[in-house]
């Protein structure tokens, strides 16, 4: 039972996500979605826009209605949103008229109501101090960085102490430092608190570097799992080493890969062109053989 | 020094925030920074505009040189000027004459005495500037005189020439007509030229008579520069000597002490006689002497009766705008966050709104009055009232009555649309990704309208608020014009009613002064839209 429960702490069956279209039928975005997460699992979506990544984030989430199927998260159905699946947004999303520290006491003053003031305070300046924020507390959004606005939007997440983390495109919008410094942020936090966690990404390195398995989603409409990836590098992660593992590349490029031949299926791409569009594929193909005859 | 470099940006920062930009130019060449482009600012944004008003008080003195009404010429900047301070002495006047009111004991005493002493003084110079004015305008008339007389003379020449030109072509037409035969068109048609020609005749030197006529009339019309200043000198005389007049009134016979003391020697009189009568006479002097008990209660606490001055008018109308203003924001922000939140309900009040949002303050206003009057039937016995008129902290200064609450409530109603418009468009325009937050977070309605929704609204909310404002203040003028509510309007009408020689130049000023105070009001509002605008930095300050 337990290990049933671990292994299917997540259980994403049959989903479905239906928008109707301006005459009125229904159009289906994703179908037939199944996805089953281990408890402690990190996750990343990746697949080509419009694909309907957010879609099965948010519907996760809850924020979303789904039009059929299921979701269960530690043995219940969920229906609607819930502090036990927390969500960080893409655009940061803080309230401007609050500091970092009332951002956050807002959802920590919610979720444990009981609590007296001391401890709601200890939570909040704890999950701020993670994200590296003990200093900024005070802080008002537009005095903030953008990458120092979604550090709160990661705090504000985790304060809630969740059983799920969902990031929605989180560092979408970040330089690519930043976006680094905080990939390390999450990193290390769910190597802490052992979150069970889903990313959805655009960025293939991204994809690869931060999850346990890499789930690539078919091109919508009637998007659905197209292939999922085992990604076997030790916990915690250490960037150096990751990226100068050669399995990284050989990741990196099946990722590829597989989008690069969904966007043929789309017909949008000619064969000829790959060639062109990632300079180090030959790279990647040697270090692959590398890796298979080691292997052998 | 450094004390200086620490408070510059404070300073800058200040006024930035109340919205006194065209200042910070000026401070920042104190500091030096940049001289060339802040002297460059400073004439865009300083002198120009002083050069603007130097040119509108030129253009306004011209004009008012050439518009001649019954009311008299349009005032000229001088006269509103002159009218201001006229406005201004009448109310320190009003101040003097009510302490003059409260006085009791010795004080009262030696200020009468320092009274006529000063009436002494002032009535030899009311004379002497009656005198100074009899003596310009004989001066002046016969100057008047010595002009005319020439044109007189030529008048009566150049009529009497055309009387005597007139009557002998008269008399030569009689002769032609006598002249003529039947059927003799040519003849008809000489008699009918000649008859034209003496029309156009007469009324061509009617003309010139009427020319000359006018001249002097022109001339008489003048007005001499010093019989207006002797005039000038005399009445200010004259003000001061009534003021003082009155002051001594105020000072003996109106005097609340004098009047307590003259109703106390009167009641132990009345008992005096009390205590001889007996049976129905006893009984209605006794009744006679309770009354008076009673108004001596009255007359004890009484306050000075005097005119309202143009300043507690003024006082009484910023009352009136905010009071209504609150109770319009009062009833727009709950209505619009409601139909902010919720479609249906916007759809439900949206007839409402549009039907009733064009309707104009001259309309609202007798419906008020009736309304208000209704519910107040006769002030003095209402407990609100009373309360107000006694008791409630400084309202009881501003004599509030239905005519108050009616002008108030037109404010309200029509002063409420703006923010009502407004704080619907903020509600409904929250920021989605903000909702999601509070959906995750599972915020309870309460929580969410007052930590997510009003906040995120408040700077909609508050540019509405500042509408409502500047829209109630111009409606109050006329409220209070109509409603006869003590304040701005009322003076206006009371103005217009008058027809002193001064009252078009006192309606000037009010001019000046319901624009300086709207423009105030304004400022006040932009200061709050600034503070809960969270893009501006209003926690720095």
């Amino acid at each position: 039972m337990s290990s049933h429960e671990n292994t299917r702490f997540v259980e994403i069956s049959n989903l479905v996500k239906e928008y109707p279209n301006p005459y009125g039928e229904d159009f289906r975005v994703v179908e037939d979605f199944n996805l089953n997460i281990r408890q402690g699992e990190f996750i990343s979506l990746i697949g080509h826009s419009g694909c309907g990544k957010s879609t099965i984030l948010t519907m996760l989430a809850g924020l979303n209605e789904i039009s059929d199927g299921g979701i269960i998260v530690g043995n219940k159905e969920i229906d609607g949103p819930g502090p036990d699946r927390a969500v960080v947004f893409q655009a940061p999303c803080l309230m401007p008229w609050m500091t970092a520290y009332g951002n956050v006491m807002l959802g920590v003053k919610n979720i444990y109501p009981h609590a007296d003031k001391a401890t709601q305070k200890q939570i909040v300046e704890h999950a701020l101090s993670v994200v590296g924020l003990g200093d900024a507390m005070k802080k008002y959004p537009r005095e903030m960085s953008g990458g120092m606005q979604q550090r709160v939007g990661i705090a504000r997440a985790i304060a809630l102490q969740p059983r799920v983390l969902l990031l929605d495109e989180p560092f979408g919008r970040l330089d690519s430092l930043t976006r680094m410094e905080l990939q390390d942020v999450i990193i290390d936090i769910l190597a802490r608190e052992k979150l069970t966690a889903m990313i959805v990404t655009h960025d293939v390195d991204e994809a690869v570097f931060m999850a346990d398995r890499c789930v690539m989603m078919s091109n919508g409409p009637k998007a659905g799992v197209g292939e999922i990836m085992e990604i076997d590098f030790p916990r915690p992660r250490d960037r150096k080493e990751v990226f100068s593992d050669p399995a990284f590349f050989s990741y990196r490029e099946h990722l590829l890969a597989f989008l690069e031949q969904r966007a043929h299926l789309k017909g949008e791409t000619r064969i000829h062109n790959r060639k062109n569009l990632m300079g180090f594929c030959g790279l990647g193909e040697k270090k692959k053989d590398n890796q298979a005859h080691s292997a052998a | 020094m450094n004390f200086l470099k620490t408070i510059k940006y404070p300073i800058l920062k200040g006024i930035d925030f109340s919205g006194l930009t065209f200042l910070s130019p000026v401070v920042r060449l104190c500091y030096g920074e940049e001289p060339a482009v802040q002297i460059k600012k400073i004439v865009q944004w300083i002198i120009i505009p002083i050069i603007a008003i130097l040119i509108f008080i030129f253009a306004w003195n011209q004009a008012s040189d050439n518009i001649h009404t019954k009311s008299g010429r349009l005032p000229s900047p001088k006269e509103t000027l002159l009218a201001y301070s006229a406005i201004d002495t009448f109310a320190e006047y009003e101040a003097l004459k009510e302490e003059a009111y409260l006085m009791s004991g010795n004080e009262r005493i030696s200020e009468l005495e320092v009274t006529e002493k000063l009436i002494a003084a002032i009535e030899p110079i009311v004379e002497s500037t009656t005198e100074a004015v009899k003596t310009t305008k004989a001066a002046y008339a016969e100057k008047i005189e010595a002009r005319i007389a020439p044109l007189d003379e030529e008048r009566k020449k150049t009529d009497a020439a055309f009387k005597e030109a007139q009557a002998s072509r008269k008399a030569a037409l009689a002769e032609m007509s006598e002249a003529l035969t039947p059927g003799d068109t040519a003849a008809y048609e000489a008699f009918l030229a000649a008859v034209k020609d003496d029309v156009s005749k007469t009324d061509e030197e009617k003309d010139k008579v009427r020319a000359l006529k006018s001249e002097i009339d022109d001339i008489r019309d003048e007005k001499s520069k010093d019989v207006a200043k002797a005039l000038y000198a005399q009445t200010q005389a004259a003000e001061e000597l009534q003021f003082l007049q009155k002051k001594v009134d105020q000072l003996t016979r109106d005097n609340r002490s004098e009047k307590v003391a003259s109703a106390k020697v009167e009641m132990s009189e009345e008992f005096a006689t009390l205590t001889t009568l007996t049976g129905a006479d006893a009984f209605k002097t006794a009744r006679g002497i309770a009354k008076d008990e009673a108004r001596l209660v009255k007359t004890e606490t009484s306050d000075y009766a005097g005119a309202k001055t143009l300043w507690y008018q003024t006082r009484r109308s910023i009352l009136c705008v905010f009071t209504g203003f609150l109770l319009g924001s009062a009833i727009a922000i709950p209505i619009g966050i409601l139909c902010g939140l919720n479609s249906t309900f916007m759809a439900a009040m949206t007839p409402f709104v549009a039907i009733f949002k064009p309707v104009s303050p001259i309309v609202w206003l007798p419906i008020c009055l009736i309304i208000a009057s209704a519910y107040v039937p006769a002030p003095e016995d209402s407990t609100l009232m009373n309360w107000m008129w006694e008791d409630a902290w400084f309202l009881k200064n501003y004599d509030i009555n239905p005519a108050f609450i009616a002008s108030a409530c037109t404010v309200a109603l029509c002063s409420l649309w703006a923010t009502l418009a407004n704080t619907a468009l903020g509600v409904a325009s929250i920021d989605k990704d903000h909702m999601n937050v509070a959906r995750v977070l599972k915020l309870g309605f309460w929580s969410r309208l007052f930590k997510i929704v009003i906040p995120s609204a408040l700077p909609l909310i508050f540019a509405g608020l500042r509408i409502s404002l500047g829209v109630g203040w111009m409606v109050l003028i006329a409220a209070e014009l109509l409603s006869s509510s003590e304040g701005i309007g009322k003076f206006v009408w009371d103005q217009f009613n008058n027809g002193a020689s001064d009252s078009f130049a006192k309606m000037v000023v009010v001019v000046f002064i319901v624009g300086f105070i709207g423009l105030l009001l304004d400022r006040i509002m932009i200061v709050f839209q600034r503070l809960v605008s969270f893009e501006g930095g209003a926690a720095g300050v």
